[in-house]
């Protein structure tokens, strides 16, 4: 299947592309990314036998609109795989069984490589343009273009790689960005987080810098903290307690 | 500016209502992080480097709460819009600016969240009114089941944006008279409890990664020396 | 650490696993126990791609995992045994009755199943199943990830699937 994938007029793989971005545009509970696998596929799927509304496509809308969840971004080689595989004739009680083996590696994958590994990355870099005092516009360029010349790249490549290598295309997933990258981006993460922390909370405390060193203490001790609490409550709402009290003694003093 | 910020609800709850689209639903370009978010709203108010300095605060928050498919985490497109907005409506200066309007933000975060988990579930009843059609492989069926989300999800994050602050402005105004810590002071304990919940966040993501805990004592030794640089 | 959490979860291998539980358990190794998948490579190697570096997966019929478990326990890193649905898991149970404690970690939809919590689904067939494990002395429970706070199975059966 991996020879020579049959080409999917560029029309077609455009506005798979386009509706990739609303995958997860009617996320449930149910189906959860289900229907916006179907959303977009649909475009290639005209192209089976008896076109828009035959018998042929109305079948995998159907078997393709069930349940799915995957990463968002690595979606993309689902559509298209799947899309390869429903124009290639594969038998429906395969495609069903990729499906069920695909959904969580195409979460696990694209969780570590984007959730756990380029989206902080990216939030370090422009905490630490902010810390050495970069303006508002350069922080979100740098931020925005940083993050997004990975996320295109990412569903772009995964529709192509999913069309490319069909049912087989672990063996794409099995590339070392993919594999070793988020090792590599975590490293790179925990550094550039490090050398940012500190500057930019000196960046915001500005005038009352004298006061950086109890801060610092306070970081320390509240990071432990949440960290001993991890599984009890999560660390932003143990925040909203603890600045609602500060507030609330500001108040009545 | 508190009476200007109200003329201009709608177009922040707009706002709120695009940012929190791009949270999930589309395009999740992270326009909706708060380092972005924020920044742009404080250009809208016009003033963006207030809007940088709230945004930066959440980013902290925002490092612990990854978007892992179903589960419940915060939503932080409407809630930079908050914060931001709360900020920049005040002086420089004002006393507890600071730690009030990312107390919003939290809380907006949170109901953000609630509402997120409310949409998944009206996009599950949505689904099931279209089950047969969906069932029988109509293609108009799951594009309209598609918009429908889309639609939905811009109306909650507009209507949770919009109502907050129309609650937030008075009471952020009214808290700010009465409070007697110094904004220096308050900027500390919010970047002292936001700095606490980002390094916990960035130990939980490094920890079992080879070699990533050292990497991130020796960035923070590079870090403090600076930070000591730039005092 | 060794071998101490025993998720049922359909998407076996994927995010909430590998870094929601993985990150703060510290996990080192998965067993995916599954008599189709472990007679799969091209699955199996689907499942691989999904953990992460440092990260081992293991693949094996009940049977297979029932003979290895005391291995599974005495490996000195922290590690999850999964499987796809319930009926796998009891069966497993039947051959280990040392399994303590059961975690219902994501049951999705599927037409003979009704709601029971925004992760849980179960037929009645399931349901039965998950009452008989209970009545054996297993503790089961449906948690998704850490932070939330696992929720017994009594609790599970009586919900509406609208919490």
């Amino acid at each position: 299947m991996t020879a020579a994938p049959p080409t999917l007029p560029p029309h077609v793989h455009g506005a798979m592309f386009l509706r990739l971005f609303a995958i997860q545009g009617a996320w449930n509970y149910e189906t959860m990314t289900g229907n916006g696998i179907a959303f977009a596929l649909e475009p290639a799927l005209r192209r089976l036998p008896g076109g828009r509304g035959g018998p042929a496509y109305c079948e995998a809308m159907a078997r393709q609109s069930g349940y799915f969840n995957a990463h968002p971004y690595l979606a993309a080689v689902a559509v298209g795989a799947l899309a390869r595989a429903e124009l290639d004739g594969v038998p429906p009680a395969q495609i069903e069984r990729f499906k069920v083996a695909a959904t969580g590696p195409l979460g696990s994958v694209g969780d570590r490589l984007i959730w756990a590994g380029w989206l902080p990355f990216c939030s370090a870099l422009a905490l630490l343009a902010f810390g050495l005092g970069a303006s508002p516009i350069l922080v979100v360029g740098l931020f925005l273009g940083a993050y997004n010349t990975v996320h295109l790249a990412l569903r772009a490549w995964g529709l192509r790689a999913g069309w490319r290598h069909g049912l087989h295309v672990a063996q794409a997933l099995g590339t070392p960005v993919l594999r070793r990258g988020p090792a590599h981006v975590t490293r790179a993460t925990a550094l550039l987080a490090g050398l940012a922390l500190p500057s930019a909370a000196v960046g915001i405390i500005g005038p009352g810098r004298v006061v950086l060193g109890l801060v610092l203490g306070v970081v320390v001790a509240g990071a432990a903290l949440i960290t001993a609490l991890q599984g009890r409550i999560a660390g932003w709402r143990l925040a909203i307690i603890v600045l609602a009290l500060f507030t609330f003694l500001s108040l009545v003093r | 500016m508190i009476e200007v910020l109200v003329g201009q609800l709608v177009p922040l709850a707009l706002l709120g209502a695009l940012l929190g689209l791009d949270v999930v639903a589309f395009p999740q370009a992270m326009v909706s992080r708060p380092i972005v978010a924020a920044t742009l709203v404080g250009g809208f108010l016009g003033a963006p480097d207030r809007g940088l300095l709230v945004g930066v605060a959440l980013e902290f928050f925002a490092l612990e709460a990854m978007p892992f498919g179903a589960t419940r985490y915060p939503e932080w497109g409407s809630a930079s819009v908050v914060g931001s907005a709360l900020f920049t409506s005040v002086a420089d200066g004002t006393t507890g600016a600071m730690l009030l309007a990312v107390l919003f933000a939290l809380g907006t975060a949170g109901l953000g969240g609630a509402s997120m988990h409310l949409l998944r579930r009206v996009n599950a009843a949505l689904a099931k009114r279209q089950q047969v059609r969906i069932a029988r492989g109509s293609g108009s069926a799951v594009v309209a089941l598609q918009l429908a989300g889309l639609t939905a999800d811009v109306l909650r994050g507009g209507l949770l944006t919009g109502g907050v602050l129309l609650v937030a402005l008075p009471a952020y105004r009214s808290a700010l008279a009465a409070m007697t810590i110094s904004a220096s002071f308050s900027r500390a304990m919010v970047v002292g409890t936001a700095s606490a919940v980002g390094l916990a966040a960035l130990w939980k993501l490094g920890r079992t990664t080879p070699g990533a805990p050292w990497y991130l004592g020796a960035g923070l030794l590079a870090g403090f020396a600076l930070a000591g640089g730039l005092l | 650490m060794t071998l101490e959490l025993f998720r049922i979860d359909d998407r076996l291998v994927h995010g909430q696993v590998v870094i929601g539980w993985g990150l703060p358990h510290a996990l080192g190794f998965l067993v995916v126990v599954d008599d189709a998948i472990a007679a799969a490579p091209w699955e199996q190697e689907l499942y691989r791609m999904g953990t992460p570096e440092g990260m081992e997966v293991r693949f094996a019929t009940v049977d297979e995992a029932a003979a290895a478990l005391p291995g599974y326990q005495a490996d000195a890193r922290a590690g999850m045994l999964l499987t796809a649905d319930v009926a796998t898991m009891v069966r497993l149970v039947d051959s280990v009755p040392a399994v303590q404690q059961v975690t219902i970690g994501g049951l999705h939809h599927r037409t003979d199943r009704v709601p029971r919590l925004r992760f849980v689904f179960l037929s009645p067939s399931e349901e039965t199943a998950l009452r008989g494990l209970a009545a054996r002395g297993v503790h089961v429970s449906a948690q998704d990830v850490p932070t939330s706070a696992p929720i017994p199975l009594e609790a599970v059966l009586a919900a509406d699937g609208t919490e």
